[in-house]
């Protein structure tokens, strides 16, 4: 018996400082899970190799990500849009960024170096809200006031109020009629609400839209350019529609969880999603590139806008002015469309 | 000393468990209800500014009116397929059964994914209205009101039909024959035998349906639109999205309220028209 005691409390401790010694740190990564695949080939698993991580991944969109983290923090590395980001900044849920500890930062186009200010995040992606639509079926788009087309009855989808850029559709809608949607809201609603018998559905989530897209419910949408690439998979005939206009301005934010304890590690994370290696490999899934150091070609740069120059034509959205409006907006949106 | 912990003993085992639905359902489910408590002078602010949004009581009347209809229709569907197994015997009743009950095995959201597929612009039914040429272009039958009726009626039939199954199973059938004797019509004998007799199963199946429909959360936001949202749509938003605790306390108290209130006027109900049930 006192043989065998002995045996077992020696496989014990054996067992115990062993999986001490390899005992992997983990980080905690919060995002969309909208490209599971290449994002754990790309990303996760050479990060955990080079750094002996475990990386532990918790989807959910924007909203809801951001609120749990309000209420339970419990995430390193969160990706979130430029709209929430400015959220959760004002909420205070991030921790400040140390620009020292991102080398890469230094080759990033000046304008997605720290799109909400130096001590906030950077974009490590750009994306565009526009139009995309099935060549196939729908005459050509030009503009953004072609989405109020009567041809267009009951086949356009727009993202909902609570989205990224929901709110932005009533900056569209505002812009139609000539008004300012943030001063003038009664004139935007007005304008939008003649929108509604063209609107299939407001969709919640890119995947809803992909799913609207190949059933062939709708055969328009307002979206945003991460979407594109598997619509068009869905649909070959699908084009992103080159808009008089100009598509809005969307970032991608990589923020740290202002209660992580791998803050250093954290750094270290968004700092290789921002190398040229990996923002080369991303940009086969949509992600628009940020890092001057990678050379596309321009059949590679297809579904997404690519350099300086192109994402400088891009219409500039005031994120902080639109969650200011958000309280007023969301009451007549939901009078427009909740009935 | 032994006899009293034998009479005490009871007590003593049923403890642990009353303690643990004690802390994690009485609880909290208390904390949600006293949350929406107001300042004192106004205990109800909370419910005044809730209720004064016009949206919001869209929402409630919108969800209280889908969940009856789809209570009505279940239960009618329900009531002729536990009638029609009841009479049958042997194999074709064990077919009938398991046909009755197979949707259940599958999740809410299968169950609704199903409808999308039957119902979408390119879907069974228009394909085959459009191949038949009824019509020329497809209808629109998703993220309606009746898709989401739809839904709800097939996601909760089965309860309605296993609810009145054994009701309707008990019925003596020298009871239906001796109001007929006595000369009553076949819908004097349903009306005024059949359908008190099964009112217990009648309450049973309603009130499981009605709080069913009340809090179907996935079938809604599948097979309805934005026109659609109701109560659970709706407390999700506030709850997870605006970060509204406040709001998403109150709709939560709202439908339990409601579901309360349903339960009681059913037994009510039950009693009026069956004094021996209820």
């Amino acid at each position: 018996m006192r043989h065998f005691l002995s045996c077992v409390s020696i496989a014990v401790l054996l067992g115990a400082t062993s999986s001490f010694a390899d005992d992997p740190r983990t980080l905690v990564v919060s995002e969309w899970g909208y490209t599971p695949k290449e994002s754990q080939e790309y990303l996760y698993k050479p990060f955990e190799l080079e750094n002996n991580v475990k990386v532990v991944i918790e989807t959910g969109n924007n909203a809801d990500r951001l609120n749990k983290m309000k209420i339970r923090g419990g995430v390193d590395v969160m990706f979130i849009t430029d709209a929430f980001s400015q959220q959760g900044i004002d909420d205070g849920v991030f921790a400040k960024i140390d620009p020292k500890l991102l080398p890469n930062l230094a080759d990033i186009y000046d304008v997605a170096k720290a799109p909400q200010g130096a001590e906030w995040g950077p974009g490590y992606t750009v994306g565009r809200y526009g139009i995309i639509y099935d060549t196939a079926k729908v005459k050509p788009i030009t503009s953004w006031k072609d989405l109020w087309r009567p041809d267009l009855k009951g086949l356009v989808a727009v993202p909902g109020f609570t989205t990224t850029t929901g709110p932005v559709t009533v900056v569209v809608a505002g812009d139609r009629v000539g008004v300012d949607a943030f001063s003038n809201p009664d004139a935007a609603f007005k304008s939008l609400a003649e929108l509604k018998p063209n609107i299939r559905k407001t969709y919640l989530s890119g995947s809803e839209l992909t799913n609207l897209f190949s059933t062939g419910e709708v055969t328009v949408a307002a979206v945003q350019d991460f979407a594109v690439p598997a619509i068009m998979k869905a649909i070959p005939t699908a084009k992103w529609a080159p808009l008089d206009e100009g598509a809005f301005l969307v970032f991608n934010t990589l923020n740290i969880g202002a209660k992580s304890q791998n803050k250093e590690l954290a750094h270290a994370f968004i700092n290789y999603r921002l190398s040229p290696d990996v923002q080369k490999k991303f940009a086969t899934v949509g992600d628009g590139t940020v890092n001057k150091k990678v050379s596309l070609t321009p059949e590679e740069t297809k579904t997404m806008a690519y350099g300086p120059e192109e994402i400088a034509k891009l219409r500039k959205t005031d994120f902080a002015k639109i969650i200011k409006a958000k309280s007023n907006w969301s009451g007549r949106w939901d009078e427009v469309f909740g009935q | 000393m032994k006899r009293q912990l034998g009479r005490s003993l009871p007590l003593l085992l049923v403890l642990p468990g009353t303690l643990v639905v004690l802390a994690f359902l009485v609880l909290p489910v208390l904390g949600t209800f006293s949350g929406t408590i107001g300042p004192a002078g106004n205990r109800l602010a909370l419910y005044e500014t809730f209720f004064a949004n016009s949206n919001n009581m869209r929402i409630v009347l919108r969800t209280i009116r889908i969940a009856l209809i789809a209570t009505v229709i279940s239960l009618v569907f329900g009531f002729v397929a536990a009638s029609v197994i009841v009479r049958t015997n042997g194999f074709l009743r064990q077919i009938l059964l398991v046909a009755s009950v197979f949707p259940l095995l599958t999740g809410a959201i299968v169950r609704s994914f199903a409808w999308m597929v039957i119902l979408g612009r390119n879907g069974i039914i228009n394909s085959t209205l459009m191949s038949l040429g009824v019509i020329d272009q497809p209808l629109t039958l998703l993220f309606t009101e009746g898709s989401l009726m739809i839904g709800l009626v097939y996601l909760f039939t089965p309860l309605a039909i296993l609810s009145l199954m054994g009701v309707l199973e008990s019925i003596d059938e020298s009871v239906l024959d001796a109001s007929a004797s006595l000369g009553a019509t076949p819908f004097g004998v349903f009306r005024q035998v059949t359908l008190p007799l099964a009112i217990p199963g009648l309450i049973v199946g309603g009130v499981l349906v009605f709080t069913g429909s009340l809090a179907a959360f996935a079938t809604a936001r599948l097979l309805g639109g934005e026109s659609q949202k109701i109560l659970p749509a709706l407390l999700h938003e506030k709850a997870m999205v605006s970060f509204d605790w406040d709001a998403a306390n109150t709709i939560a108290v709202v439908m339990v309220a409601l579901t309360v209130v349903v339960i009681v006027a059913a037994q009510y109900t039950a009693r009026r028209f069956n004094p021996v049930a209820g």
